[in-house]
């Protein structure tokens, strides 16, 4: 222990340490010198006998020096330094190398970091191997369809959980988010909290022991409304409440009631869904308290849960999905308010319920994003391929320039260990460098890409562990490493076995040039070969992302101001006159505001889920297939998204009184009405059954527009007023004119004139929102274009190294042709012969390949097929203009070699 | 006058004698107290006494602080420690082992 620690100080003060043994050791000398003149020597023979008796005072002062065990690290430190100059010598190359090896690294970390976290990491609960959900877990919602296989009401899940054999454990969850401005304590400042509501055995489903106080648990959630109590998550507890640990005297207020929080979730618990981290978890019995009031707790057809359970030990999947589908028809017929209608039983026995296993758990990221993270992988892992190809180039071309030295230190006396283990240095300091930029880049990245995701500088953050994924880091860095010892091994041991004469003669060693030639051939064809397919899948996904952008949404998007209040803070129910005054007299004031045009609520803009339903229309046959997404809109919602309109608009006259009005979709008029008849003022139901109550008229036809993707084909959209349909509506839009800024501000102002105490929130524009439903197109788009515009350049490098290499090689070759009367252009084209060979070569290997690989992306593009010959025709013209241009400059060089230098130099 | 070289390994052990035998010395002083010791029949190399000396510095068997020789130049002088006390003993007793051993060969033949 005090060894080491003598050992460690002993580095610090080296040079002290050096000093003093010099100066004792010329004590010594000069005494035994003393001691032989006093012994009566002369003046020479003395100085002799004291240098015999004592041996070599530098050979000693090293030995001392030595015998710390350091030697090992100075001869490091002299390679790395020799290293760095060497590395300094070629600025560009060394730069380059570094550049692409770091983006190699950090790319793959970063989307490796991301595909983990959504697609491949395991839930952080008990054996999560042995969860299953009931069906397939898409579509949250409410619906009361008899056919559902994803949603169930409360009431079965009670039943299911008492019945079923196969499953240990059951817990259900409401299936929509919920995000209400709650007050914790009992602070002035209201606050969006994310609330999930769930059975009180979800934690023990789970096996989630809690952090602090207890879980949630099954007697929580046995009588509606009386057990105001809350778990919350970790992560909530340091954030709002400051790691109280006193934190069962904290409260949080939902509405109108207050929860006394009764435990802390562990630390990265965030339920089952990836990408959705509730801060507070509530029993279902409170579900009808919590904004926006779902009523859901008693109703057994309000099918809005998720329901999953622990598989019992022993139990296969296939016993579980049968149990379960036999449970469900039964428990559907049982409930005393079923009606059993042909239809309904038809949807009933119909619908068959297959089983999810719950590993990874949930994500509606998951399916947005698995497929551009998967390519985006293989770009970046190709990328990283092309970097390492590059190092490898470049060492290989390093190490054959310096036959000549390499040969001199081994002349010198040099050990051939001793040359390899500094080239070994020197590699490996390449590569290390490169990581720890990697690293740098992948944090960057990383941060860059959860901002993307989210969907913007302006939208939350997806709450998602996306720390740096330490063994794909290790992995790329492994990959890194392993080249740059291989590569910087193979010429060492080489160059360390040249014929020493040979190479001094004119370091142009005869051995290396055959047996480099081919090694670098094959590195370059393959950078080629994979920049063509980097740059067919940017071609490919650029052009996509160009097609979606041009896509007619319908709507004019740009001037357009979006935010959304939260109107369920008034505790007030949508239907109640007061919230239907308050949204119009909130549409009017604002109309009012200077630059303003037009102003509307709506229930949905664009991509924000939808409520779709059936629809009979007397005098057509019912299809079941054919659903309406329904929109509830105020009076000035077409004006404020210029949609053209032939018909009336909602006004004054469409009161919570006077008939049911309805305008619908041109496709909707073209597609559901009878062929030939103007559909204004002919009636439809806004059920798959007839009833009265839902009889409308309509009163308006609009021109078709986009509403859940820019990707969709056309919709079949009708428009409700809110008078008739009331909305707690959330979402405003506001056609503006003049500044963004000044017109949000005022617009803010008139709706806080109307209500003071509504929470405004996600201040945007429209154009935005549309953006944002394209990010993943839009990430895959710039993330493979900045590849592939890499990928060329690196293979112009390449090139260009390689070219340069062979020219300067042949210098003398090409002296004496050109001395024999051969032409400069002759030259060139000699030069440029062997480059297109190659490229060309690369280009038709990179073309089967990317004739492979663009069939993996077919689902990915929109308005164009991944084999159109116009894309791989344009990346091969790209990548050959390149590299010709890099190729040509070599080639430039060597036809303006001067016969007489040529010759001279040999 | 004829000199021997001393046995090899055997070195550690002269120096940890020599200091625990006369207290603090310097570089010179224990040279020359183990060839005057051996009556001038043993030699040390004497400049290998200084790699020895870093390595017990080291092993922590001995310590050293600067001081001022009679002739009033600085020296660094070496002393013994409790760790160095033991190591004596230890190189000492296997030493004797050793040596016992093979005398008791020679003689008997």
């Amino acid at each position: 222990m005090g060894e080491l620690l003598r050992r460690i100080q002993m580095i610090f003060h080296r040079n002290r340490v050096s000093a003093e043994l010099e100066e004792e050791m010329q004590l010594h000398l000069d005494l035994r010198e003393q001691a032989n003149l006093a012994a009566g020597s002369s003046a020479a023979t003395a100085h002799r006998e004291t240098y015999v008796r004592f041996g070599n005072p530098t050979v000693m002062r090293e030995r001392s020096l030595s015998a710390w065990g350091w030697s090992w690290l100075e001869s490091l430190a002299q390679d790395v330094a020799y290293g760095f100059r060497s590395m300094l010598r070629t600025p560009v190359l060394t730069a380059v190398a570094l550049l692409s090896l770091g983006l190699g690294i950090g790319a793959n970390t970063a989307i490796f970091s991301f595909l983990d976290a959504i697609v491949l990491r395991s839930l952080p609960v008990k054996q999560p191997s042995q969860l299953l959900l009931l069906g397939k877990g898409d579509g949250a919602g409410i619906t009361n369809g008899y056919g559902s296989t994803n949603l169930y009401s409360y009431p079965f899940f009670r039943e299911f959980q008492e019945k079923n054999g196969v499953f240990s454990d059951v817990a259900t969850v409401f299936s929509i988010g919920n995000r209400p401005y709650s007050t914790v304590d009992r602070r002035g400042q209201m606050e969006p909290i994310t609330v999930d509501i769930v059975s009180g055995s979800f934690f023990h489903t789970l096996g989630i022991e809690p952090m602090l106080g207890r879980t949630l648990n099954p007697s929580d959630d046995n009588s509606e409304g009386d057990h105001p109590v809350a778990m919350i998550s970790y992560s909530w507890w340091q954030r709002a409440l400051a790691s109280d640990p006193n934190v069962l005297s904290h409260t949080v207020k939902l509405g109108d009631t207050t929860f006394n929080i009764v435990g802390v979730a562990p630390p990265g618990f965030f339920g089952i869904m990836v990408g959705h981290a509730p801060d507070v978890w509530v029993p279902m019995s409170m579900m009808k308290t919590v904004p926006p009031h779902w009523d859901g707790y008693k109703h057994n057809f309000y099918e809005s849960n998720f329901i999953f359970g622990r598989l019992r030990p022993g139990v296969t999947i296939q016993q579980a999905e049968a149990n379960v589908n036999l449970l469900r028809q039964q428990i559907i017929r049982s409930f005393p308010d079923a009606k059993l209608n042909d239809y309904n039983l038809r949807r009933l026995t119909q619908a068959h319920v297959s089983m999810t296993r719950m590993m990874t758990g949930l994500s509606y990221l998951r399916n947005d994003f698995s497929d551009p993270l998967k390519i985006l992988m293989g770009v970046t892992a190709m990328v990283l391929l092309i970097a390492c190809a590059n190092i490898a180039n470049l060492l290989l071309a390093r190490s054959t320039v310096r036959a000549r030295e390499f040969a001199v230190r081994q002349a010198l006396g040099a050990g051939r260990m001793r040359l390899v283990r500094q080239l070994l240095t020197e590699s490996l300091l390449l590569s290390l460098a490169g990581g720890a930029l990697g690293i740098i880049f992948a944090v960057v990245a990383n941060r860059f890409l959860l901002r993307m995701l989210s969907g913007g500088s302006d939208a939350d953050t997806i709450p998602l562990d996306v720390s740096l994924n330490l063994r794909m880091l290790l992995y790329s860095l492994g990959a890194t490493v392993l080249t740059a010892v291989v590569f910087g091994m193979v010429p060492a041991l080489k160059a360390s076995r040249v014929e020493v004469t040979d190479a001094l003669k004119d370091g142009h060693g005869a051995s290396s040039s055959a047996s480099r030639g081919p090694l670098g051939k094959v590195l370059v064809v393959g950078q080629v070969a994979i920049s063509l397919v980097l740059t067919v899948a940017a071609v490919l996904f650029l052009r996509s992302l160009v097609n979606l952008m041009h896509v007619d949404t319908g709507f004019t998007r740009n001037n357009v101001l979006r935010l959304e209040i939260d109107s369920d803070v008034l505790g007030l129910p949508a239907k109640d006159p007061r919230m239907i005054a308050m949204f119009r007299e909130i549409e009017q004031r604002v109309d009012a505001v200077t630059g303003v045009k037009a102003a509307s609520f709506a229930s949905f803009f664009f991509n924000q889920g939808s409520w779709n339903g059936g629809v009979n229309v007397p005098g057509t046959n019912y299809n079941d297939n054919v659903n309406i997404k329904h929109n509830v809109i105020g009076d000035g919602y077409f004006d404020t998204l210029q949609i053209p309109l032939t018909g009336r608009a909602f006004g004054p006259q469409d009161t919570a009184t006077s008939h049911g009005v309805a305008i619908i979709s041109e496709s909707m008029a073209r597609d559901l009405f009878p062929a030939g008849v103007n559909p204004i003022g002919r009636h439809y139901f806004l059920d798959r059954v007839p009833n009265p109550e839902d009889d409308v008229e309509v009163v308006g036809v609009v021109k078709d527009v986009k509403f859940g993707s820019l990707q969709e084909n056309k919709q079949y959209i009708d428009y409700i007023p809110n008078s008739h349909h009331p909305w707690g509506y959330g979402s405003l839009a506001v056609r503006y004119e003049g500044d963004f800024n000044t017109v949000a501000a005022a617009v803010q102002q008139a709706i806080h004139s109307v209500n003071r105490t509504l929470p405004i929130s996600h201040i945007t524009t429209l154009d935005e929102q549309v953006a944002r439903s394209i990010t993943n197109q839009r990430l895959v788009a710039q993330v493979s274009a900045f590849f592939g515009v890499l990928a060329v350049f690196l293979s112009a490098i390449g090139i260009y190294g390689l070219m340069s290499y062979v020219v300067s090689r042949r210098t003398n070759e090409i002296g004496i042709r050109m001395a024999l009367g051969a032409e400069r252009a002759g030259v060139r084209w000699m030069v440029m012969r062997e480059i297109l060979v190659l490229i060309v070569t690369g280009i038709a290997i990179g073309a089967v390949l990317a004739l492979a690989a663009s069939r993996l992306v077919t689902s990915m593009l929109y308005g164009l097929h991944a084999t159109e010959p116009g894309n791989l025709a344009l990346a091969m013209v790209v990548l050959l203009a390149v590299a010709l241009a890099a190729g040509y400059l070599p080639a430039r060089r060597a036809s303006q070699v001067s016969p007489m230098e040529a010759l001279r130099c040999e | 006058m004829r000199r021997d070289e001393i046995p090899p390994g055997t070195l550690y052990l002269l120096v940890l004698k020599t200091l625990a035998r006369h207290g603090e010395l310097h570089g010179y002083e224990i040279a020359e107290a183990i060839e005057r010791g051996s009556e001038d029949v043993l030699q040390v190399e004497e400049g290998s006494l200084y790699p020895a000396l870093q390595r017990m510095l080291l092993k922590g068997w001995v310590t050293a602080e600067w001081g001022v020789t009679a002739g009033n130049r600085r020296a660094r002088y070496y002393k013994l420690t409790a760790p160095g006390r033991k190591q004596l003993a230890a190189e000492q007793s296997q030493f004797e082992r050793v040596f016992g051993a093979i005398s008791r060969i020679v003689q008997t033949a």
